[in-house]
């Protein structure tokens, strides 16, 4: 066990228990991400690629094995515990956006920094401003997200996403919803954020999008059956001997 | 979270939706609007009555014949247990510092061919000392008035105007049943007592209208303490009781024949129709605001289901089960703050708008507030937002952030 790791999984599994009905989502999850890494998590609908996007960050609990953050144990976290993680450690560009409607892309970006216990409210606009003008929506930081396109909408949830600096950053089918240049402009911002330094944690259904990513874990009914930074290889499915 | 970023988010949610958080608010104002309403009329009130007392000074006190029953209504339907001599001896009295009988002088008042009915009154100088009375124009009635029986009067402001118009009256004769007096002199406005108008009235020396009425009692005698008014009090039912023979050691109103009002029994009856209008507000507003909470809530858990992705959201980006909590807990209470804004503001505004119109009836009907029951009314609504939205806010908190980010 590395403790130089950002994120560890040890036979971790998934199940949900619907009155009684046990389905089981996730088998024997073991991953090991480094700090730094751009990751591309693969796989068909139903796979549980999703889930374990939200497991890793945070937004889920596993069900057994073990899940280390930085080298914690994150079995006996609490909710506020958890909140915390969510609000300094880690961030999320989902695939509808979800920005706040009838709210300038501003206020938007600026909204993780409310939740965030360690910076001031006198760091608020400078690191706002500096976020959107990395995704190089400066001239549109006072636009409602009524008036932006899709691929500026995810643009704006990506500077909400590194505007707290955090350990890393799960994107969930982030161009799912865009045409393909303003796909392929989100994957450019994404792979400038990994170039900067940051984590990348990606997860997709699209060949053309997993391509950006250097390392691609794939998944299929609940098992990875690859992982590997030879991208024939993952793209293929093809198991190979995990790390 | 941060309480400015709470009261931030909180204002964002209400403004959102303005038509929506206005209706939601409504119950709120409404309610809180009648009870600013209601206590500005019984303040105003309260005024009316407090200068009705004070027009008559608080050491006054107002002796009618009759028994209680009676009332002061009976004072013109012939009760005659006052009679001059107990006029003469309360004179005497120590604690009694000044004493102004009345007698009521039936019939038509005319000028020319103008005719009226005013109240006619009988009364010696020391009546408009008791009263506050201050001439206008001319002068007021004087003792030589009364030693000489002269047929001069003294009128009221709105007598002056119902029978002269903008012309001066001083000089000119009016008539009274049929009698022709001098008007010598015009009071100052009083407003009114006891709800009637004291301006529409013409004012004889005492000894011309016990002459013209031929009455042997009186009708109504006012009085001023000289110092205690207690003493003074029990000294004027002593010296009735002795005179008319009646035997009360148990101070039973029911049995005299003659009833005494002063200021502090105004005091009591305003005392106890303020409890009463505070129970009357009270209820209205406890209603208006259960009322208004209930809707509150209702939006607030329509608005809780509305945005349970922004909840999934807020709780992705970092929010824990208490800023979730507060938010919509704050939502609520501005909501009804707002509401109980501006219901203070229609309260105070319809209150004034009415204090406008009223005062044309009742010149001693002045605008005014009641600074307590505003204030009561606004924390009221404050605690039915952090009342009623505690059940919305609870349910928001306690989403779980994939679920509610997966909501549809």
């Amino acid at each position: 066990m590395s403790f130089s790791s950002l994120i560890q999984t040890v036979d971790l599994c998934k199940s949900y228990d619907n009155d009684g009905v046990v389905t089981p989502v996730l088998y024997d999850i073991n991953l090991t991400i480094n700090r730094g890494e751009f990751i591309s998590i693969m796989g068909p609908s139903g796979s549980g690629k999703s889930t374990l996007m939200h497991i890793l960050g945070f937004l889920d609990l596993h069900s057994t094995g073990k899940y280390l953050f930085q080298g914690q144990a994150t079995a006996s976290f609490g909710d506020d515990d958890l909140a915390r993680i969510r609000a300094t450690r880690v961030s999320f560009v989902f695939q509808a956006f979800n920005l706040l409607p009838r709210t300038t892309v501003k206020e938007n970006v600026m909204l993780p920094l409310l939740y965030h216990p360690t910076i001031p409210p006198s760091e608020r606009e400078e690191r706002t401003l500096k976020a959107i003008e990395l995704v190089g929506l400066a001239d549109r930081k006072d636009y409602y997200s009524s008036q932006l396109s899709g691929g500026q909408k995810q643009r704006v949830a990506i500077a909400r996403s590194l505007v707290t600096n955090p350990d890393v950053i799960f994107a969930d089918e982030p161009t799912g919803n865009l045409d393909s240049a303003s796909g392929v402009a989100v994957m450019q911002a994404l792979q400038k954020l990994n170039d900067d330094g940051h984590t990348i944690i990606l997860v997709t259904h699209e060949r053309t999008t997993a391509e950006h990513a250097k390392r691609i874990v794939h998944i299929r009914d609940g098992r990875i059956v690859s992982d590997s930074t030879d991208f024939q290889r993952a793209i293929a499915g093809k198991t190979e001997q995990l790390k | 979270m941060r309480s400015p970023d709470i009261f931030r988010a909180a204002s964002k949610g209400v403004t959102v939706n303005i038509m929506r958080s206005f209706l939601t608010m409504l119950g709120i104002i409404i309610g809180v609007g009648a009870v600013v309403l209601m206590s500005a009329v019984g303040q105003s009130m309260q005024g009316v009555i407090l200068s009705q007392i004070s027009s008559l000074g608080p050491k006054s006190m107002v002796i009618f014949p009759g028994q209680q029953e009676g009332g002061p209504n009976a004072v013109a339907t012939g009760h005659d247990s006052l009679t001059f001599e107990d006029l003469r001896e309360l004179e005497q009295l120590k604690s009694i510092e000044s004493v102004a009988p009345i007698i009521f002088v039936p019939g038509i008042t005319s000028y020319e061919k103008e005719e009226g009915s005013p109240q006619v009154l009988g009364v010696k100088e020391t009546y408009f000392k008791n009263q506050n009375i201050f001439a206008a124009t001319g002068r007021l009635l004087d003792e030589s008035d009364d030693q000489g029986a002269k047929s001069v009067a003294v009128l009221g402001s709105d007598t002056v105007t119902k029978f002269f118009g903008s012309n001066d009256p001083l000089g000119k004769r009016i008539q009274v049943g049929d009698r022709h007096y001098t008007v010598v002199g015009t009071m100052k406005p009083i407003g009114s007592q006891f709800f009637q108008s004291a301006d529409d009235r013409v004012i004889l020396p005492f000894s011309v209208a016990r002459d013209a009425t031929g009455q042997k009692y009186l009708n109504m005698v006012t009085m001023q303490a000289t110092d205690s008014f207690d003493i003074a009090l029990e000294d004027v039912k002593e010296l009735l009781r002795r005179r008319h023979g009646i035997n009360n050691p148990k101070d039973d109103p029911k049995k005299d024949d003659f009833v005494v009002r002063t200021a502090a029994q105004a005091s009591t009856i305003l005392g106890s129709v303020t409890l009463g209008l505070t129970l009357f507000i009270t209820t209205i507003a406890t209603i208006s605001l259960i009322v208004g909470g209930i809707g509150i809530m209702n939006i607030m858990l329509v608005s809780v289901s509305e945005r349970t992705q922004e909840i999934g959201l807020r709780k992705a980006l970092g929010a824990t089960r208490q800023d979730i909590l507060l938010q919509f807990l704050a939502e609520a209470v501005v909501l009804t703050v707002i509401g109980g804004i501006i219901g203070i503001v229609g309260g105070i505004t319809f209150a004034w708008l009415l204090s406008f119109i009223v005062r044309h009836f009742l010149s001693t009907y002045l605008f005014a507030i009641s600074p307590v029951a505003t204030l009561i009314a606004f924390i009221m609504a404050f605690f039915t937002g952090l009342i009623f939205g505690i059940n919305p806010a609870r349910q928001a908190a306690a989403l779980q952030p994939i679920e509610a980010l997966r909501y549809e």
